[in-house]
């Protein structure tokens, strides 16, 4: 018990330097592919130690609540991972950061930052869903909920469950603020919306919120990797397909408008996806 | 001893209701309320604290009770039919005429020489009630002293209409404790439409147009539940042979096939408490109720009413375990749960949302019912209670917030924690209790959504109503959090506002019990909710496949894993919550708005053509053209409907 504890706190630590490498290589493949040179493999983390320096400037202190609290229930989700513990709890301790990151959007007076609000919460109906069924699959094939019990199969779930993998990426490209659906934070610099929920966050509390997009990414690869828990090879290969399929998708699509996410059942798109196969694991 | 506390959760409310309505003094009230309520409570504990009993009470004051009750449903049915006839309603009428004429059937013809039934027989679930009812519905009451004071004083009111208010309040308090506690059908019967005349009474208090109109509605759909109830009743005496509770349980649970006639009346059963819950395609009386004094509201929405409903179900669903009947239920509820949702999200006004959040976890208790095992039981029962203290509380919240801002809307609730700051404070400790783990309402959705996907039949479907569900869930819940502590300065030094004192107690009682019971969450499971729904199944001799969620993780089959996660969590909120309070002054920004920001007394914006100062307006996206109620409140009721002729038609 006390071994898993601290495996699960190194885990923790070594996570956010995980998670700042691989956005560095999101952020060097994606200037391959847009013919750039692209930044120091290293970037993401001088951006976050010269975010850290810069003076606090907020217009509310509860924003700087609402980036603690994000940071926090990161972490707590990770460690829950790390520990193999229960996905619904790791989902529900998830979306505390979620809607804290969304609070401290709307708590401050600022058209930038409330739509980028509104924005996330049509974007958290979109992948929260999906999450849960995706967990529903995992538990209709090992009898639990517990990441742990995971490892007691024979076989990669990725056999059972190929359709709710695909809707994992779909979710993974929402939770990850990809293109097509980076409509409520832009990464790319566009006008139209600053960086819409994340516009009030600045400097210390920026690289907070930062951090904590890097535990995400590292717990969300965590469960695709679940999908493959028979082999280290067969995990690193599907982390490494995932996260190149995704940078691949963030750079040949458009960003949708939330209209069009809405009224093309887009929405739907990966629900069904796991709806579909789900009924499959019922039936087989 | 019992007999004593049964009449002072039961008998006594109706006693001082009287009293109070025949003596109409001022001071008077204001000590007998908090008195009755304060007896209630510590009745209701004690019953509580006893366990299951039986009490056979055969008179009351000499009198023959089961004649008693029987004279008294007759009474309430004919004053139903007058009351019907004021309002020019054939349908109420009519309804009630088959009610009458049902029961005359049933006690002359049916049930004329049957042997005197058990009267009280509550098990661990109807003490969970009575203790839900006697202190979230007392602590109603006490703010709804000082909350009708200022209501009347918005309305000019020659003479105060309080004592018709709080006697009706008593009674609706003390026939909810009778219905949860009662055995006998008959009997629960009487309490049931005591329920539905006095939420006509309360919906119609304000005698505006529109509350009148309300009222009638709520009228008209509780007594066609009460005529399902009654041609249950008919059903059940004529093939079990009786109207003990506990007996039909005994005898239903001990079929190996159960036909089609047999569960005929658990059917109509589930009609009734449909409309009691308010579920589609019903709801449409629980939101209209929403124009009475908010006390009402509160009342309706979280100890009573809307939760007899519900425990009906619960009370009733090992009757039709294992069937298909039961998934149908559970379907329903589901489809009830993401329908009502997606409602919720097209509302800014407060009480809206909050009215559809409620039918929606009665959509949730009520999937919990048709799935239908221990496991799903528990989850139901803990949803019923931390449904009932924070819903109450945030209704509450809602009344004091609109007689002070004169809005309900919650865009109007922008930067509220700077006008109300400890009502604002507990209108969002109201909504994270509802909405973020540890607490209460959650560990039940967790538990609700792990026998979900335990249970065998049709799960899949269901399990995808519920996933949408929630998420829509976080979509009205964390939009109205933010509002409320919305600024433009960097921390707000609020003086605290005039609050009566009776409505702050029981705002603050209220949410320390959310806080506190939810932290005390593993020891309501293990020693109220889990033995509870244990000895039901094991005086039916029913398989009971209890688990515990989450219970891996710490590796101790125990609850204490919640501790676990509040200590986690609440540690990282007090040093976030640290580090908030020492931002210094001098952090201070105005929001980004392209450079151009200007900020004029507390609004901020930008200054436009002809140095004109332009404040910067946002509101929330409510989707109106998606789930707007116009858009989608006929497809849901047409679905629903759908449901419940399958329901009800599929057994005829």
């Amino acid at each position: 018990m006390l071994s898993s504890i601290f495996g699960a706190l190194g885990g923790l630590i070594l996570a956010p330097l995980a998670g700042g490498f691989l956005s560095g290589v999101d952020r060097r493949l994606t200037a391959r592919l847009q013919s750039r040179v692209g930044p120091p493999l290293l970037q993401p983390f001088y951006d976050v130690f010269k975010l850290f320096g810069k003076e606090s400037k907020v217009t509310n202190a509860w924003l700087v609540f609402s980036a603690y609290v994000y940071l926090m229930s990161s972490a707590f989700s990770l460690f829950i991972f790390f520990m193999g513990g229960d996905l619904l709890l790791l989902f529900f301790v998830l979306t505390i950061g979620a809607v804290f990151q969304v609070v401290g959007a709307i708590c401050v007076p600022s058209p930038y930052s409330q739509v980028g609000a509104q924005r996330e919460l049509l974007l958290m109906v979109a992948y929260e869903p999906i999450l849960i069924l995706v967990f529903v699959g995992f538990a209709m094939c090992t009898g639990s909920f517990m990441i742990a019990d995971v490892f007691k199969l024979d076989s990669p779930l990725l056999l059972k469950m190929p359709l709710l993998f695909l809707a994992l990426g779909y979710a993974l490209t929402i939770k990850l603020r990809k293109s097509p659906f980076d409509f409520s934070a832009s990464h790319h610099g566009h006008q139209e919306l600053v960086r819409g929920v994340q516009t009030e966050y600045s400097g210390p509390y920026l690289a907070l919120i930062e951090i904590g997009h890097w535990l995400d990414l590292v717990l969300i690869l965590g469960l695709c990797a679940l999908f493959w828990h028979t082999s280290v090879i067969g995990m690193l290969i599907l982390v490494m397909a995932s996260l190149f399929t995704e940078i691949l998708i963030d750079n040949i699509t458009a960003r949708l408008t939330w209209q069009w996410m809405v009224q093309k059942q887009s929405l739907l798109l990966g629900m069904g996806l796991a709806l579909v196969n789900l009924l499959w694991l019922y039936v087989a | 001893m019992m007999n004593f506390l049964v009449f002072c959760c039961v008998v006594l409310p109706f006693v001082v209701g009287a009293t109070l309505y025949c003596v109409q003094s001022n001071s008077l009230r204001t000590t007998l309320v908090p008195v009755t309520v304060l007896v209630m409570a510590m009745a209701a504990v004690g019953l509580g604290a006893g366990g299951p009993f039986h009490m056979e009470a055969r008179h009351f004051l000499g009198l023959p009770l089961d004649g008693l009750f029987t004279l008294l449903d007759f009474v309430l049915l004919f004053y139903i039919l007058v009351l019907g006839w004021n309002l020019r309603s054939r349908l109420v009428m009519g309804m009630t005429a088959l009610q009458m004429i049902g029961l005359m059937y049933l006690k002359g013809v049916l049930a004329g020489h049957d042997p005197l039934i058990t009267g009280f027989a509550p098990d661990g679930l109807s003490l969970i009630m009575v203790i839900i009812i006697s202190v979230v519905g007392g602590l109603i009451t006490i703010y709804g002293l000082g909350y009708m004071d200022i209501h009347e004083e918005h309305q000019h009111l020659r003479t105060s209409r309080q004592p018709r208010f709080f006697a009706i309040i008593l009674c609706f308090l003390g026939a909810m404790n009778g219905l949860v506690l009662c055995n006998n059908m008959s009997w629960m019967f009487f309490f049931w439409e005591v329920t539905t005349l006095c939420s006509f009474f309360l919906i119609s208090h304000d005698n505006t147009e529109e509350a009148r109109k309300n009222a009638f509605r709520a009228l008209w759909m509780n007594v066609l539940g009460g005529l399902a109830f009654v041609s249950a009743m008919l059903f059940i005496q004529k093939t079990l042979g009786t109207l003990s509770m506990e007996i039909v349980l005994q005898k239903m649970t001990a079929l190996d096939i159960k036909s089609t006639a047999m569960l005929l009346p658990f059917a109509f059963l589930c009609l009734a408490a449909f409309t009691k819950s308010a579920q589609v395609p019903f709801e449409s009386w629980l939101c209209g109720a929403m124009v009475a004094p908010t006390p009402v509201s509160a009342l309706l929405h979280s100890a009573t009413m809307v939760k007899a409903g519900t425990y009906l179900l619960l009370r009733m669903a090992p009757a039709f375990a294992d069937t298909t009947m039961s998934t149908i239920v559970a379907l329903f509820g589901a489809f009830t749960f993401v329908g009502t949702c997606m409602l919720a999200v097209s509302q800014s006004n407060a009480k809206k949302i909050l009215a559809y959040s409620t039918i929606a976890n009665l959509g949730l208790i009520i999937t919990c019912v048709g799935i239908n095992t221990a496991a799903s039981m528990v989850a139901a029962t803990m949803i019923i209670v931390y449904h009932s203290v924070s819903k109450g509380l945030l209704f509450m919240c809602v009344g004091s917030i609109e007689q002070r801002i004169g809005s309900r809307d919650i865009e109007d609730m922008r930067g509220l924690y700077n006008v109300m700051p400890r009502t604002a404070t507990i209108t969002a400790i109201g909504i994270f209790t509802m909405l973020l783990p540890p607490f209460g309402m959650l560990i039940g959705k967790w538990m609700a959504i792990e026998a979900i996907a335990r249970a065998t039949q049709a799960m899949t479907p269901i399990l995808f109503f519920i996933a949408l569900g929630s998420a829509f869930t976080v979509f009205f819940w964390a939009r109205w959090a933010g509002i409320l502590i919305s600024s433009a300065n960097l921390h707000e030094y609020p003086t605290s506002g005039l609050q009566r004192p009776t409505v702050l107690f029981a705002l603050r009682t209220l949410c320390g019990v959310a806080l506190l019971f939810s932290f005390l969450s593993p020891m309501v499971l293990k020693d109220f909710i889990g033995p509870s729904v244990a000895g039901v199944y094991a005086r039916l001799n029913l398989r009971a496949e209890g688990f515990i969620p989450g219970a891996g993780f710490t590796g101790v089959e125990e609850y204490s894993w919640i501790y676990l996660l509040f200590i986690v969590l609440a540690l990282g909120a007090w040093l976030a919550w640290r580090v908030t309070r020492r931002v210094p002054e001098k952090a201070h920004s105005l929001p980004y708005f392209s450079g151009l920001a200007v900020k004029q007394g507390n609004e901020i914006g930008f200054r436009g053509p002809m140095n004109v100062f332009e404040p910067a307006r946002v509101s929330n996206y409510y989707l109106p053209q998606y789930f707007g109620e116009e858009k989608i409140t006929r497809a849901v009721d047409v679905i629903s409907t759908a449901f419940l002729i399958v329901l009800v038609g599929g057994l005829l």
